[in-house]
């Protein structure tokens, strides 16, 4: 009824200071949930974008080759067979690149670290340019030019490296500096190669810090294999959400054609190594995983950082609930004779009831309307100013260098119908206590 | 019998307070009929708030019937009891009881919301109509702090009327104005009982005030104590003022 409406609104108005208060205390619970949520999105979306330009498709086809106990290789022989059953299985797919693994040293003449390598062919793989920004040389080298040096594209050329500054930086080298490679081949020696650093990129959180991309032929030649041997392939598809279903129906396809398969896991596949090295198989076998599973052993961070907010949020809840049921039991004691008298007057408990919720529905929907803009607003703002993250690890675990509050509009609408379903609950109890009180006692109640 | 629009027999009314028990009302017996213009007189803690709450429908006996406009309310939920006084009833209160958010037009109109099944333009007519009749038109926009205590009455008037009810009660509706324009609301009350034979029944201590009823109904603690209808005499009765203004000067 629309002269309830009237009311709730009248006298949402009268007690304006009130209002006001809580309202306010609504409005920033809401902005902080909204940016939170934001802060926990932007590490989510600079995870995948991060992991999916270096590290992982959606779906990954990887798997090991074993010779004996004791040993296992990362690779994958007959590789362009395998990716000739994943074009011909899979639909909905954008593109299919693959790159070789390896793993070792980086050593310079003053320092070293250890890094997975990546070989990667950049005139197939075209996304990994577009993801990969060049750092501009003064970032990683004291005194440097506020200009990029180098090129990404001259990967194409024989035992090139890109590293990221940060790694840069601690090897203390810049683009044309020389950097020896080492490794323990899978048969059990160690190789090195000589590298030239064509290109330094900006990093791109935890990733980047320990990936170096490379030729394929110099990841080739390190560890002595064939030409048809790839590391893994990566497949990307048209929606990141199907690459549950992708994984299932390449496993499936694969041991239709008759490969062995290793038995589903959702680790990332380096963190398998060890566990095949002791198995008692000879041969390939093919794994698949997806980019989740890839970036499962970071998923901490977002567990963590989702965790602290919800905490954050759920106190601040509490707090507010308690501030709206004072407030309401306040209101509710100020109208009692009113309350009475519209009572007296024929209106039924349901309606007072209603009255009340409708007031706490207004205040609470209002409010959250606008916390909830201002929030979407100033995480929006954030992003735009590239705001620097001052500290290194901070860095890490944010996976950008710089403020990224990812606004999403699922959570937008969920941190208003949550808080202004907190504002009901809370103004609940007052009102049915409103709606159960005796007329002729509210009549006579002197205020 | 049967045309009696009120009736309450051989009520008792307690309340509970503390250890002790107040005996409010003790054994009343009324009959009142469609179209009277009824006082119920008596002094402070007479029990004459009891009574109104009862015929109100806004409270129980502890025993005893009471019966208002056809219904027991004794066997009454507070849904039928809700839909009683809603149909059936209108109410004026001492501190005219409006509701402070809504303007005179919106507080008249209240009832009519609660009531539904009218249209907007209906209602428009009505309450104009209405509002012109207890004479506030020119005010319909303001809201009750702009209004004297005698307008807020007439408000109050308006609000009861609104839904064209069987009874109104008024529980000392010329308590918190001035005599003159007390006098004067209840010359309104009168006009409108004559004109659409409206019950009305209301509460004073005021002897002037009472002196404008038709029939007075003398309480005293609790139990009624002169009526002049039942005396016969059919106009306010010396006998049951003098009886009050005796009391009167005991009690206060
Ligand atoms: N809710 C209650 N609880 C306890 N006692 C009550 C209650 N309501 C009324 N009483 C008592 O019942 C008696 C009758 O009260 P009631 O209000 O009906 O008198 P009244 O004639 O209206 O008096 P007044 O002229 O002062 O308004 C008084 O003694 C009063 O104290
Ligand atoms: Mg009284």
């Amino acid at each position: 009824m629309r002269v309830f409406l009237t009311i709730a609104l009248r006298n949402l108005l009268l007690a304006w200071r009130r209002s006001a208060f809580l309202g306010v205390a609504i409005a920033a619970v809401t902005l902080l949930m909204v940016l939170l949520l934001s802060l926990s999105q932007g590490i989510r979306d600079n995870l995948i974008f991060a992991a999916t330009a270096l590290t992982t498709g959606h779906v990954n086809v990887s798997g090991f080759y074993k010779t004996a106990q004791g040993d296992a290789s990362p690779i994958v022989t007959g590789a362009a067979e395998a990716r000739a059953v994943v074009e011909k299985h899979l639909e909905g797919v954008d593109f299919i690149v693959d790159r070789q693994n390896g793993f070792g040293k980086v050593v310079s003449a003053t320092s070293s670290l250890q890094s997975v390598f990546k070989g990667i062919d950049v005139s197939q793989d075209t996304r990994f340019l577009k993801a990969v920004q060049l750092a501009e040389e003064r970032e990683y080298v004291k005194d440097g030019r506020a200009e990029v040096i180098g090129s990404a594209e001259d990967l194409a050329k024989p035992n090139s490296i890109l590293l990221f500054a940060s790694q840069a930086k601690r090897l203390e080298v810049q683009v044309g500096d020389a950097l020896t490679l080492t490794t323990q081949t899978f048969r059990g020696m160690t190789n090195t190669a000589e590298v030239t650093v064509v290109a330094v990129a900006k990093d791109l959180g935890m990733i980047s810090s320990f990936h170096v991309f490379m030729p394929p032929k110099t990841l080739l030649d390190i560890y002595q294999l064939k030409e048809n041997t790839t590391g893994v392939i990566m497949v990307y598809l048209d929606d990141i959400d199907r690459a549950n279903e992708a994984r299932a129906e390449l496993y499936k396809a694969f041991e239709d054609e008759g490969y062995s398969m290793m038995e589903y896991d959702p680790r990332p596949y380096f963190m398998k190594f060890e566990g095949v090295m002791g198995e008692d198989w000879r041969g390939q076998r093919i794994d698949i995983t997806t980019w989740e599973d890839e970036t499962s052993f970071m998923s901490w961070i977002l567990t963590a950082v989702d965790t602290i907010s919800f905490i954050l949020i759920a106190v601040l809840t509490i707090i507010i609930a308690i501030g709206i049921t004072n407030t309401m039991w306040i209101a509710v004691r100020e109208r009692t004779r009113e309350l009475g008298t519209v009572r007296a007057i024929g209106m039924s408990k349901r309606q007072v009831l209603l009255l009340f919720m409708l007031e706490a529905l207004i205040l609470g929907f209002a409010s959250t309307v606008v916390g909830a803009a201002i929030g979407a607003g100033i995480a929006t703002g954030i992003t735009a100013a590239h705001i620097a993250v001052p500290i290194e690890a901070m860095q890490i675990i944010l996976m950008s260098e710089t403020v990224v509050l990812s606004v999403n509009l699922g959570h937008v609408i969920s941190a208003v119908l949550v808080f202004t379903l907190v504002t009901a609950l809370a103004a609940a109890w007052p009102a049915i206590r409103a709606s159960r009180l005796q007329p002729v006692t509210a009549i006579h109640h002197i205020d | 019998m049967s045309s009696a629009i009120v009736e309450l027999n051989d009520v008792i009314k307690d309340y509970p307070l503390g250890k002790l028990t107040v005996h409010a009302v003790r054994g009343v017996s009324i009959r009142i009929e469609k179209g009277e213009f009824t006082a119920i007189a008596g002094p402070s803690g007479s029990g004459k708030t009891t009574i109104l709450n009862l015929i109100g429908c806004v409270d129980v006996p502890t025993s005893g019937k009471v019966s208002v406009a056809g219904s027991l309310t004794n066997d009454l939920g507070d849904r039928a009891l809700t839909a009683l006084r809603l149909h059936k009833l209108g109410f004026i209160f001492q501190s005219f009881n409006l509701i402070g958010v809504l303007n005179v037009f919106q507080n008249v109109e209240f009832p009519l919301l609660l009531q539904g099944g009218m249209s907007k333009g209906e209602r428009a007519k009505r309450v104009d109509r209405i509002v012109e009749e207890v004479g506030l038109t020119a005010h319909v926009k303001h809201r009750p702090n702009e209004l004297s205590g005698g307008q807020r009455q007439r408000v109050a008037i308006a609000r009861a009327l609104v839904t064209n009810p069987a009874i109104i009660l008024a529980d000392e509706p010329t308590a918190n104005i001035d005599s003159a324009t007390g006098h004067s609301i209840i010359e309104l009350m009168k006009q409108i009982n004559d004109e659409q034979k409206t019950t009305f029944i209301f509460s004073t201590h005021d002897q002037k005030v009472m002196e404008q009823a038709r029939r007075i109904i003398l309480l005293k603690d609790g139990v009624v104590v002169d009526d002049n209808a039942q005396n016969g005499d059919g106009q306010a009765s010396g006998a049951a003022g003098e009886k009050l203004s005796g009391t009167d000067e005991v009690e206060e």
